[in-house]
């Protein structure tokens, strides 16, 4: 009884993130089935760049809207183009150049300003959203004084982050940081008073946690993501610009609210967020690959203030979702989606008339570059070549379409995912087994048939050519 | 010792000197005028009236605040040193004084301070002009905020009065031309478009929520009308179907919005970029020039706001009569109708509202609906004004209708303030934008100053209580 309790505790708190995920999968499998190249190791090098800005100022909002008091920072767009102009000018100046000294800068100034704006918060008793409106004035009007135009150099070390031909650039590092450190900060007890402040003030203050304290710390949290995002923007423009950060405004509180988080405090997952923004990355990377002519911005934009929209009534229906759908694991559902997802980009992405031998000499420069692998399809018998196993599993590839195969069709990455899939449907099992439902059986089956999902992605190759010799 | 505590300080012996001492202040003040009148041969009558005027007014002046101050700060450091059970002192008067009028005497200091370190690092800064406008500031400073003390309710209109008062005459000694009849007409023609456009946010701002959709509503309306116009459409019942859209639009920001009103501010913002983008599509279609809207606006419409416009013979345009109207009909109806105190009675209190039967869900949808007609009516006027549309043209009133609304001294925390207030406010921003614009102030030190500026204000009266004395 009491695990069944828990259970549903447990899988209800995370219900809102079933609308992300679901519009997460949704948008890939258009977008992949539009432009397979986003699932290339450079069109994933140069969309993570160009997303990691947004994603990391989603996290500096999401560690404010946690404390409560709807604080919405609304100056954090001008925040990132303050410090990327001053430091742009800084560099100009040769006082800091260093990795370090740039570093130790941004995340300085960001905390810096989030301390003031919470001590005015704290102190002066205003509400938030006129503390973020009038620094949302205030900084973007200096910034205009600091660098009255784009232009100006980031410095030579950071030349390379905007190329993104790699997908371990600086940017995802500086995302995977966060959101690791974020996840850490999660498990400590503040991060508790820090939510309890959200989900009700005048509780945390009559059962003795310091508001105040965590209020400042939930903004120094806050300013260092607001730091990175700087960094990672300033990285992908390579030079100073004092409007560009301020659409980081609208797009990123836009992101927030998809991803779930109550901008009425208490409630926030980096998951959420996470997905949030890469939504909001999708939705203007597959509208970009339709053509809409001179009105394109016009479309991007009309769709952000739709989905802001629709996304917060959400959270008006999220009581009656949860209703329904109390027995749906949102976890579940993003590993059966992942794996339907990754046979859409198989598909998507598989070079099948390089496989089909009625097709005779195949397309030249795929086949050509590489070589070994259409061996491997012309000749089943032959095991995988041995090399690719010790190779790294993305680098290898330089061309587009073959990237999902070659993924596959290592043996250490098949090994890898059979092995997920194993443990996730044991450990499924095993958590609904003590309910006297049918969901252990619903459950049993999505496992075998990811099982049976994996098995046939692995012997794909071997399957098509059996099929081509058939006819 | 007097049963009125307001009477009390006039009438203790300290202040008998000083008392004294105004008489003679005053008589001295009304006679170097009366000397002036006569060596200026103006006549006798107008020197006579002249010279009681000013007599009494300094009378007034000196007893009224300089002395009540003064007084007032004697009595309450001996009642404390009463309450000490010692014998007052002068050391201790002082103290208590310091104490008690903290805000004025920093304020003293920063003035003294800036005025002595600009005067010290830019050359030709000590003029007798500008010694004399740092002195009224700091005689404002005070008289405004011992004048403040007695005043209630209305503590935020006189405040706004008296830095209303205080910039305008500091800009006419400074800025040359800023009395002169073209000046204040196109001063008055712009507040009038702002305290139009911020009708709705009054409203939505004493039910205690923002709406952030009237810059877009502005701009689509303007780019909308234009294009209405050009297919040919008759520009009155062009202008009724932009309104009308603008009712639908503002309905609907009211229903969408009511579920969620701890985050009205981010539904109206999706709804206007939704609504922006809506109409730049819907103008673009079958046009080569994106965003840009080309066509003829009638004469009527130029007439009702352009500069040169012409009400009924007088070289006054029409839109400061409607502003003026709209105005009156809206203090007179806030304050006597029922709907009006109905409205107050919402925002100050939801529960006790709904208790008497008062619905709720009416006046939000009501409020957004009016808003929303009146960003559309805006938009349409600026038509007129400019007689070109642009959809970037509302984006200025994002923040100065927030701004005005929160200078003039409504509470953004619903129930407190009125469309008077905001009348303030909006002249006391276009006094100042005048002022800045008239000293060859750029735009981003503009921007820089309002959003330094709204913070005070807010801070002087629209403070949350601390969270002690609401458990």
């Amino acid at each position: 009884m009491s695990s069944a309790v828990s259970t549903a505790r447990g899988t209800s708190y995370n219900t809102f993130l079933l609308v992300p995920i679901l519009l997460f999968f949704g948008l890939m499998t258009v977008a992949v089935l539009r432009s397979p190249s986003l699932v290339t190791s450079s069109g994933i090098g140069s969309a993570e760049i160009v997303v990691a800005p947004l994603i990391l100022s989603t996290y500096a909002l999401m560690a404010t809207a946690l404390a409560g008091r709807a604080t919405v920072d609304l100056s954090i767009g001008p925040l990132i183009g303050f410090i990327n102009v001053t430091m742009i000018q800084l560099h100009a100046a040769g006082i800091i150049s260093s990795p370090i000294a740039v570093f130790a800068y941004s995340l300085f100034a960001g905390v810096v300003y989030q301390i003031v704006f919470g001590l005015i918060v704290i102190w002066v008793r205003v509400q938030p959203i006129i503390v973020s409106l009038s620094g949302y004035l205030a900084l973007s009007g200096i910034n205009l004084v600091i660098l009255p135009r784009p232009g100006g150099a980031a410095p030579d070390w950071m030349s390379g982050w905007g190329s993104g031909t790699t997908i371990f650039s600086p940017s995802i590092i500086m995302v995977a940081v966060a959101t690791l450190g974020w996840l850490i900060f999660s498990a400590t007890p503040f991060y508790g008073h820090l939510r309890l402040m959200g989900s009700d003030e005048r509780a945390a203050y009559t059962s003795g946690v310091r508001i105040g304290v965590v209020r400042i710390g939930a903004h120094v949290v806050c300013g260092l993501f607001a730091g990175l995002a700087s960094l990672s923007f300033t990285g992908l423009i390579s030079s100073g610009d004092p409007t560009q950060g301020t659409t980081y405004t609208l797009i990123s509180v836009t992101a927030l609210v998809l991803g779930g988080t109550s901008l009425a405090g208490g409630r926030a997952t980096v998951f959420g967020s996470l997905l949030g923004a890469l939504n909001l990355f999708l939705i203007g990377y597959v509208l970009s690959t339709f053509d809409f002519g001179a009105v394109q911005g016009f479309v991007t934009d009309l769709c952000y203030g739709l989905i802001l929209v629709l996304s917060l009534l959400m959270t008006v229906a999220l009581p009656y979702l949860q209703r329904w759908l109390r027995n749906v694991s949102p976890f579940i559902v993003f590993v059966v989606l992942g794996l339907l997802f990754t046979g859409v980009a198989l598909h998507a992405t598989y070079d099948y008339t390089a496989l089909s031998p009625h097709a005779g000499a195949p397309p030249a420069p795929v086949a050509d570059q590489a070589a070994g692998n259409q061996d491997d399809a012309a000749a089943p018998q032959r095991p995988p070549m041995n090399p690719e196993i010790f190779a790294p599993v993305l680098e290898q590839v330089q061309e587009g379409p073959d990237f999902a195969r070659t993924l596959l069709s290592t043996r250490t990455s098949q090994l890898a995912v059979l092995l997920l899939a194993i443990v996730i449907a044991l450990r499924l099992l095993v958590w609904q087994a003590s309910q006297r439902r049918l969901t252990p059986l619903l459950y049993a089956a999505i496992g075998v048939g990811g099982v049976l999902g994996v098995w046939l992605l692995m012997n794909t190759t071997a399957l098509v050519a059996r099929l081509g010799h058939g006819h | 010792m007097a049963e009125n505590p307001l009477f009390a300080p006039l009438t203790t012996p300290v202040v008998r000197p000083l008392r004294w001492i105004g008489l003679a202040l005053a008589a001295l003040i009304a006679a170097i005028g009366a000397g002036f009148g006569f060596a200026q041969h103006a006549p006798t009558q107008y020197v006579i009236f002249t010279t009681a005027g000013t007599f009494t007014l300094a009378l007034w002046l000196w007893n009224g605040f300089f002395v009540r101050w003064i007084a007032e700060s004697a009595l309450l450091s001996r009642a404390a040193a009463e309450r000490a059970g010692r014998q007052a002192s002068a050391r201790m008067a002082l103290r208590g004084f310091a104490s008690g009028n903290k805000g004025v005497l920093a304020g003293l200091g920063i003035l003294i301070l800036g005025f002595i370190v600009l005067s010290l690092t830019l050359t030709g800064f000590l003029t007798w002009l500008n010694l004399f406008t740092a002195l009224f500031l700091a005689a404002s400073l005070v008289f405004t905020t011992i004048a403040s003390r007695a005043f209630g309710d209305n503590r935020s209109a006189f405040i706004g009065l008296m830095v209303l008062g205080t910039i305008f005459v500091v800009a006419s000694l400074n800025v040359e031309g800023f009395l002169s009849g073209p000046n204040i007409k196109s001063m008055l023609v712009f507040a009038a478009f702002l305290g139009l456009a911020t009708v709705g946010q009054t409203l939505v701002a004493v039910l205690g929520g923002l709406d952030l959709s009237i810059p877009f509503l502005i701009g689509s309306s303007n780019v909308g009308l234009l294009y209405l116009i050009g297919l040919g459409i008759p520009s009155p019942i062009a202008v009724i179907l932009v309104l009308v859209a603008g009712v639908a639009i503002g309905f609907l920001n009211g229903l969408l919005s009511f579920p969620l009103q701890g985050q009205a501010l981010i539904v109206t913002l999706g709804v206007g970029f939704a609504t922006s983008g809506l109409t730049q599509i819907l103008t673009s279609i079958g046009s080569s020039y994106a965003g840009n809207v080309y066509g003829q606006v009638p004469a009527w419409l130029s007439n009702l706001a352009a500069m040169n416009g012409v009400t009924f013979g007088i070289a006054i345009p029409p839109v400061i009569f409607i502003w003026i109207a709209v105005a009156i009909a809206l203090i007179f109806g806030l304050k006597n109708t029922v709907y009006g105190r109905y409205l107050y009675a919402l925002g100050g209190n939801r529960t006790s509202a709904q208790r008497i039967q008062i619905s709720e869900r009416r006046y939000w949808y009501g409020v957004f609906t009016i808003s929303g007609f009146s960003s559309t009516l805006t938009g349409s006027l600026l038509l007129g004004w400019s007689g070109g549309g642009f959809i970037g043209v509302g984006d200025p009133y994002l923040f100065m209708t927030l701004a005005a609304v929160v200078i003039g001294g409504t509470s953004l925390l619903g129930g407190h303030g009125g469309y008077g207030f905001t009348v303030i406010g909006v002249l006391v921003l276009q006094v100042l934008t005048a002022f800045l614009v008239g000293i060859g102030l750029k735009f981003e030190w503009q921007q820089f100053i309002y959003g330094l500026l709204i913070l005070p204000m807010v801070a002087l009266y629209a403070r949350s209580p601390h969270i002690r004395t609401q458990i």
